[in-house]
């Protein structure tokens, strides 16, 4: 399939990643335009829930990004979402939703190119695997 | 007249129809109440029976949907019923038979090999194991009584609510405690349960489970054998995957209260939205380390998560499988 855009749900934390991503839209970096990026006040608020309907609403794909570990805005948020991922991960892959459909990164404020980078990367990754279902 | 009444099992163990028998002397009290004009089980009924019936007033269905024939006896029970109730995990939620969508059916992997002996007289299956109202022809259900087997007092809270029009007080007062206030009352003054009334309760059973929280972290995950407390600590902060926080309350911690975790027969409460979401963010919530490899190795201790939290629920609850 040459015209298969997937689609990616971006959970971003508003104190960093989320600033990281306007950032990197200010700055015209070149990134993938399939994105949906959703503004979250913390990456520990992004329910494993939301993950799931996500993808069952349809994304090919969903990212959760928050700040680095020790920079939380509300402390440990971010090691909430970081202990939740794992386990999540694997239910997800036991589902079939493959590996690198679903990715938490750690991405400053300050670390726009970073973003733009994860995003190609996605992008590129799940364009290889083609539609979920 | 009395209310014309029907009582199958489709693709189940039958133990929820059982209930209908564990009853005792009731037996006798619901013939007095209803007349039952369809029971296989009990009447020897068959289909040819149910096509001569022309109406029903309620029908208490158990079993999933994963045969044509099962199918079949559903859609015309849905034609001929006024009411169509849901008893047990597999007719609400497709329950246990529910797991065999997890994998292709043997016979459809026999028939890819190319070996299926031509004479193997299988009942027609369906491709998906369905709960009762995941059937096209089936556009609701008006009542549902969950649980793994649906139990006695829920069951006969049902059936006095449906059939007896509120006057088996008795049985009513004694299931009343655990339904929601908004169920109760107009099922008391005889209106009968609000359509799509569920016979449970709205939070989750450790609501109303005997065991504390304190807020303890696990490292490592344990299975029933390897810890046992008949009473006292919540059985998820041991490191036991107690599915009490994800699952309907009702039961009032049956299982808990003896020591063995929440294994999820009444699905999910209305508030959450994925039982397997609400597990792994309730379980990974009690991990202790903040180390990646070290989360890592607890995670992958855990095996077969969709069996697991998805028991009873997959054709029905689980957001990515259901359908
Ligand atoms: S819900 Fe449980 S007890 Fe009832 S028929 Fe299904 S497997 Fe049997
Ligand atoms: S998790 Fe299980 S043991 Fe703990 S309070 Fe809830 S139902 Fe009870
Ligand atoms: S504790 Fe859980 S598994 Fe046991 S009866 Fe209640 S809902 Fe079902
Ligand atoms: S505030 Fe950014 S991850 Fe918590």
């Amino acid at each position: 399939m040459t015209d298969y855009e997937p689609k990616i749900i971006a959970f971003l934390c508003n104190w960093c990643s989320y600033v990281a991503a306007d950032a990197a839209g200010v700055s015209r970096f070149q990134q993938a335009a399939n994105v949906r990026v959703i503004r979250v006040f913390c990456s520990g608020m992004v329910d494993p829930s939301y993950v799931l309907k996500a993808f069952s609403s349809g994304a090919d794909a969903v990212l959760v990004a928050g700040c680095h570990p020790g920079d939380c805005h509300y402390i440990s948020g971010n090691m909430k979402a970081l202990r939740r991922s794992f386990l999540l991960a694997n239910l997800l892959k036991e589902m079939g939703v493959d590996e690198g459909r679903f990715r938490l990164e750690w991405i400053a404020a300050s670390e726009s190119p970073r973003y733009a980078e994860v995003i190609n990367e996605m992008s590129e990754s799940v364009r290889q695997l083609g539609p979920m279902h | 007249m009395k209310p014309k009444i029907a009582i199958v099992s489709a693709s189940g163990c039958r133990a929820c129809e059982t209930t209908m028998l564990d009853i005792h002397y009731g037996v006798s009290a619901l013939n007095r109440w209803a007349e039952i004009q369809f029971w296989p089980f009990v009447l020897g009924s068959s289909m040819a029976d149910l096509e001569r019936i022309d109406h029903l007033d309620v029908c208490f269905f158990s079993g999933a949907i994963a045969t044509g024939s099962d199918r079949a006896m559903a859609e015309m029970l849905r034609k001929k019923c006024d009411r169509l109730v849901a008893v047990g995990a597999c007719a609400a939620y497709g329950g246990m038979p529910g797991l065999k969508n997890l994998k292709k059916p043997a016979t459809a992997e026999a028939a890819d090999r190319g070996d299926l002996p031509e004479e193997l007289a299988l009942p027609e299956q369906e491709n998906r194991v369905r709960a009762l109202d995941g059937v096209d022809g089936i556009d609701r259900v008006d009542a549902v009584v969950p649980g793994c087997p649906a139990p006695v007092n829920l069951v006969w809270a049902a059936v006095s609510a449906l059939v007896c029009g509120g006057e088996a007080d008795a049985r009513i007062t004694y299931a009343a405690a655990r339904l929601p206030e908004e169920m109760v009352r107009p099922i008391l003054s005889g209106l009968g349960p609000p359509p799509g009334a569920v016979f449970a309760g709205e939070k989750a059973v450790c609501a109303t489970c005997s065991r504390k929280k304190e807020e303890k972290r696990f490292k490592a995950v344990k299975r029933p054998y390897q810890a046992y407390e008949s009473t006292g600590r919540c059985l998820l902060e041991q490191g036991l995957i107690c599915q009490g926080i994800a699952t309907r309350e009702g039961c009032g911690g049956l299982c808990t209260g003896v020591g063995v975790p929440c294994r999820g027969c009444y699905g999910k409460p209305p508030a959450t939205f994925d039982p397997g979401a609400k597990m792994v963010s309730a379980i990974s919530s009690t991990f202790e380390t903040e180390k990646p490899a070290e989360i890592q190795k607890i995670a992958d201790d855990f095996v077969d998560m969709t069996g697991c939290f998805y028991r009873y629920t997959l054709p029905a609850q689980c957001m990515l499988m259901k359908g």
